[in-house]
């Protein structure tokens, strides 16, 4: 039981910040970001070059995670997504830009960083234990407390600033917002390099445990919509609450429902179709966000 | 419905580019691997009018490789495990398919934009997972060595001929494929230009709207939502046919986003976008073979430039020349 | 403006690169062979390690004059086409490779792909090597696959037997990735391993191949507490992380696969807490491997930049078409003649020190011989190497 519910808190702080960066991105200008898992990835190969191949202390190699997805994304956004985002008629059109940038990334990946999986050292030895009832290395501890943290820092930032404040206005209503005074440009371009580097922060942390390889762009995308979709669209809390809610169901699905073997995913994917089925808005989005 | 001479004379050449410019470029440059690619074309193209129908009514459908990997296993297990002829199977594949569509419509389609789309994301994911765990798929081993469509005759005189007995069954893959291909657009042109069809435009621009003056929005729903999910069976049951084999990952997520981003390319407010936009996206990657390790690259450049720009999909490029045709 | 300058470069650019005819370089004639398979996209990593021993050997032997078959020498061209996965892709990878009039085709990587290209690979008079372990894709009818590694079936069994008799393992688990390949891999295994009178404790465990926390999966396989793990069709991005959860968990026993991995990819990924981990690999430990065989990773890493360890089963296809061609000139063109050479083709294993031969074998799994013999080798990794734990053979 206390191995459940560590296990969910872990994966629970992994997966918010995943779906942080997706939900702010998407608030901010309705772009459903296929290209979320690809710089999730950049930033863990980010991190391993620095810290596992050039032995750069492990903050500042993060750093450098984070500041590379954040131009890469004030780049994309400015040159790609906002002219086609005034360019067209539908605003879905901007799902077929994203799918090209996670295809564009995914192959970049390959060139640069090449096809096997990468791993770094180990921040901290050892491992945890109590008891064989709960096991948790420290290594994993550590970056679940860093994960928490940065995720209460985003929240912090977006309350306290006044960049944040202008973030949520724009969230809230972009016309009423820059009939407020705020440079809406500005700040989508500087929302959607946040993004991007809570993306890149997470890939940095993460690539300690789990390493990084190219395949994992796709299904962390997915993974994170999934996310975004049970807390509702959007909304920061309701990312935070998603990413929660499907670290535990993961954690008490795959222990409770081990004995289905096969199915269990499938049953996961169900209920989560039949919750979306009973509350069409997820937990607390806008009703179509 | 009055057709002008000019819609009359496109669509004569167009039938007869594929049916007889097709193969007599294919034969005179002897690249006979084209065919496939074609057939590929014109069946994806068929799954991705489906996904065209449901952004018709506002919809962003993620959920069209579910439907087309169900019609490729209804197609299969009827053929292989009841001996059906593939021909009764390809519509019942597709009718499958629209029957799950109803079930899950139901609860599903009362969702909109993001939830919409994910939910049918997850849908793919769902039925790829199912045909992992269940017997009569055959689990993770697939269903593989699946017969050739066999002949059909009605009184003796041959109506289609088997294709087991052909030494090249590429041509008639290939007109099949086109057959069905037209099929599907000529019913999706006539649907749009129907009362249905101006129904369906009403419900996009406001569902409450549309509602408010009396139109059943719930029922157009599940009847569009159902017909685009009978085009993905078919689509489906086609491919299993051509491979002969199916399996869980025959179609999955990356197919499904593939189907949408089809429609996106060729231009939402064009019957014959997807069309076009299948051609693109799958015949370009196949063009783009000689680049080897840069294929991926430079296939990804170009969707992003054509997205650049022309937002509003390929076949806007006529507007923006004036709006002429 | 703008717009139709962007139309008109693209269109250029595609019509350029599809009617750009393949460029032969040098003053041999050149014998084109396939690859069919995955270089791009999540699985890239399967699809690039056998492209690049392909490339690898061709290149060598060109900067060495070329392959002599019957009277002419020849410069060996690889020619590959990315399926990404996806068994439509691979069909249509299959016909271009028809329609560049090729034989021969090493690939592709999955079960499914395999499977898609039967009917194009036979109607075209295609002989293709999958990656793939599906019986019903060598057994009669089906006349143009050829195994071209050692399938889990057959090294299931030997590691399991090995394992009872020098370790006394008496209880095993399996745990697999929810997909086609590893779930069918697993099922193999649970048999063989019953067959053999090993207690099976745990075998319906799976995870989903985007599982970024292995914690929770392995939980519940832990309690079980078997002598033996076996991760069933791991991919070499997930066989760290599971060897790594399993340890931290507490795991004492021994933990094993029937793929082939790569020593790096442990090393970065689980460090020392992968000693122990068995699995099967060519013929690259430094016993076994031959001057050849060392060459052969010296020029694949002056290519590439790193070997790939998963190459060391992937070396041998290319060999097995070449050298089958030389003893019969005349299948260059007609694989009836090349499946009747393989029923008594034998040759050298040039990439193995000691008298093994290159042959075709599958009698026993298959009823036709239709699988290249390459020596079971079981490695088990050992601070950063794989070291030799036994070799056998497949019949």
């Amino acid at each position: 039981m206390e191995q459940i519910l560590a296990n969910g808190v872990y994966l629970g702080s992994q997966y918010a910040m995943i779906a942080l960066g997706l939900t702010l991105i998407f608030a901010l200008m309705n772009v459903l970001n296929f290209a979320h898992g690809q710089m999730y990835v950049i930033g863990g190969f980010v991190t391993y070059t620095f810290y596992g191949q050039w032995g750069v202390p492990f903050v500042l190699a993060l750093v450098m995670s984070c500041v590379t997805l954040a131009i890469l994304g004030a780049l994309i956004e400015k040159f790609l997504f906002a002219p086609v985002i005034k360019g067209s008629a539908r605003e879905e059109s901007t799902m077929l830009l994203a799918a090209g940038i996670a295809f564009l990334l995914d192959a970049l990946i390959l060139i640069i960083f090449g096809e096997k999986q990468r791993g770094v050292p180990k921040i901290v030895n050892g491992v945890f234990n109590y008891d064989f009832r709960l096991i948790m290395p420290y290594d994993r501890i550590l970056v679940c407390v860093l994960a928490i943290l940065s995720v209460v820092a985003f929240i912090a930032l977006m309350q306290y600033t006044k960049t944040g404040r202008a973030l949520r206005a724009l969230a809230q209503d972009r016309t009423a917002a820059q009939l407020m005074g705020v440079n809406v440009d500005r700040y989508s371009m500087i929302g959607f390099a946040l993004g991007a580097m809570l993306a890149g922060l997470v890939g940095g942390l993460l690539v300690t445990i789990t390493g990084v390889n190219l395949g994992m762009g796709g299904p962390t995308s997915i993974k994170a919509f999934m996310m975004v979709m049970i807390g509702g669209a959007g909304v920061i809390s309701g990312a935070i609450w998603g990413g929660i809610i499907l670290g535990f169901m993961e954690a008490i699905g795959l222990a409770v429902l081990s004995q289905y073997g096969d199915i269990t995913y499938l049953l996961i994917f169900i209920s989560l179709m039949i919750f979306l089925a009973i509350r069409p808005q997820g937990l607390m989005g806008k009703p179509w966000g | 419905m009055g057709f002008s001479a000019r819609q009359l004379i496109g669509v004569g050449l167009f039938l007869f580019a594929i049916f007889v410019g097709v193969p007599l470029i294919i034969g005179a440059t002897g690249r006979w691997d084209f065919y496939f690619t074609l057939t590929s074309v014109a069946l994806l193209a068929i799954a991705s009018a489906g996904v065209w129908l449901t952004f018709y009514i506002g919809r962003i459908n993620i959920g069209q490789g579910a439907f087309a990997l169900i019609g490729a296993y209804v197609s299969a297990i009827l053929v292989v495990k009841a001996g059906w002829s593939f021909w009764v199977s390809l519509p019942a594949a597709g009718l499958f398919a629209a029957l799950i569509a109803v079930l899950i419509g139901l609860p599903i389609l009362r969702l909109r934009g993001v939830y919409f789309a994910m939910i049918t994301l997850v849908l793919t994911q769902v039925v790829t997972l199912t045909a992992l765990a269940l017997p009569i798929t055959n689990g993770a081993k697939g269903i593989s060595s699946i017969p050739l469509p066999s002949g059909v005759s009605l009184f003796g005189i041959p109506l289609l001929p088997d294709f087991a007995a052909m030494g090249n069954t590429k041509l008639a893959f290939y007109y099949t494929a086109c057959i069905l291909m037209i099929a599907t657009y000529a019913a999706l042109y006539r649907l749009v230009n129907s009362r249905l069809g101006h129904l369906c435009r009403s419900m996009q621009q406001n569902e409450e709207l549309a509602s408010s003056i009396g139109v059943n929005i719930a029922y157009i729903r599940i009847v569009i939502f159902a017909i685009s999910s009978f085009f993905g069976g078919i689509g489906g049951a086609m491919f299993g046919s051509i491979a002969q084999s199916v399996y869980p990952s025959s179609f999955q997520v990356a197919d499904s986003v593939n189907f949408m981003l089809n429609c996106f390319l060729g231009g939402l407010g064009y019957v014959f976008g997807p069309m076009l936009g299948t051609l693109v996206l799958y015949f370009g990657w196949d063009l783009l073979f000689e680049f080897g390790k840069y294929q991926m690259l430079i296939y990804a450049t170009i969707l992003i430039l054509i997205i650049r720009f022309l937002p509003n999909g390929l076949l806007s490029v006529r507007i923006g020349k004036g709006g002429g045709k | 403006m703008q717009r139709r300058t962007l139309m008109k470069t693209v269109l250029t650019a595609v019509t350029l690169s599809a009617l750009q005819a393949t460029t032969a370089f040098a003053e041999n004639p050149v014998l084109k062979i396939g690859f069919v398979g995955v270089t791009s996209g999540p699985a890239a990593a399967w699809g690039i390690s056998n492209q690049r021993s392909m490339e690898t050997r061709a290149a060598w032997i060109n900067e060495t004059g070329g392959y002599t078959i019957g009277d002419t020498t020849y410069d060996i061209e690889i020619v590959s086409f990315d399926d990404q996965k996806d068994p439509k892709r691979a069909i249509a990878g299959m016909e271009k490779m028809a329609q560049e009039g090729i034989h021969y085709v090493v690939g592709p990587n999955v079960d499914d792909g395999a499977a898609a290209v039967r009917p194009v690979a036979e109607s075209n008079g295609i002989m293709y090597f999958p990656y793939a372990f599906p019986k019903s894709l060598y057994q009669a009818p089906a006349s143009n696959a050829i195994l071209g590694m050692v399938a889990n079936y057959q090294s299931g069994p030997a590691i399991y037997k090995y394992l009872m008799e020098e370790k006394g393992i008496k209880t095993v688990a399996f745990i697999a990735a929810n997909e086609s390949d590893p779930l069918s891999q697993r099922d193999g295994g649970v048999e063989a391993a019953k067959a053999l009178g090993l207690e099976v404790v745990s075998d319906n465990v799976t995870y989903q191949v985007d599982t970024i926390d292995f914690t929770p999966v392995l939980t519940p396989v832990m309690r079980a507490q078997p002598d033996l793990l076996v991760l069933s069709g791991v991919s070499p991005a997930n066989a760290p992380q599971l060897i790594r959860s399993a340890r931290e968990l507490g795991f004492q026993g021994l933990i094993s696969t029937e793929t082939a991995q790569d020593a790096g990819v442990l090393a970065e990924g689980a460090g020392d807490l992968a000693n122990g981990f068995i699995s099967v690999g060519g013929a690259s430990t430094p016993e076994l491997a031959s001057p050849m065989m060392n060459e052969f990773v010296q020029r694949y890493t002056d290519m590439f930049g790193e070997y790939n360890d998963e190459s060391n089963t992937k070396v041998y296809a290319l060999e097995y078409i070449l050298e089958t061609l030389k003893a019969n000139p005349a299948a260059i063109d007609d694989v009836t003649a090349f499946q009747a050479t393989m029923d008594t083709f034998e040759a050298p294993n040039p990439y193995m020190n000691g008298d093994a031969k290159l042959r075709y074998v599958g009698m026993t799994s298959f009823g036709q011989k239709r699988q290249v013999a390459v020596p079971l080798v079981v490695n088990v990794y050992q601070d950063g190497a794989f070291e030799t734990l036994f070799v056998a053979e497949v019949d």
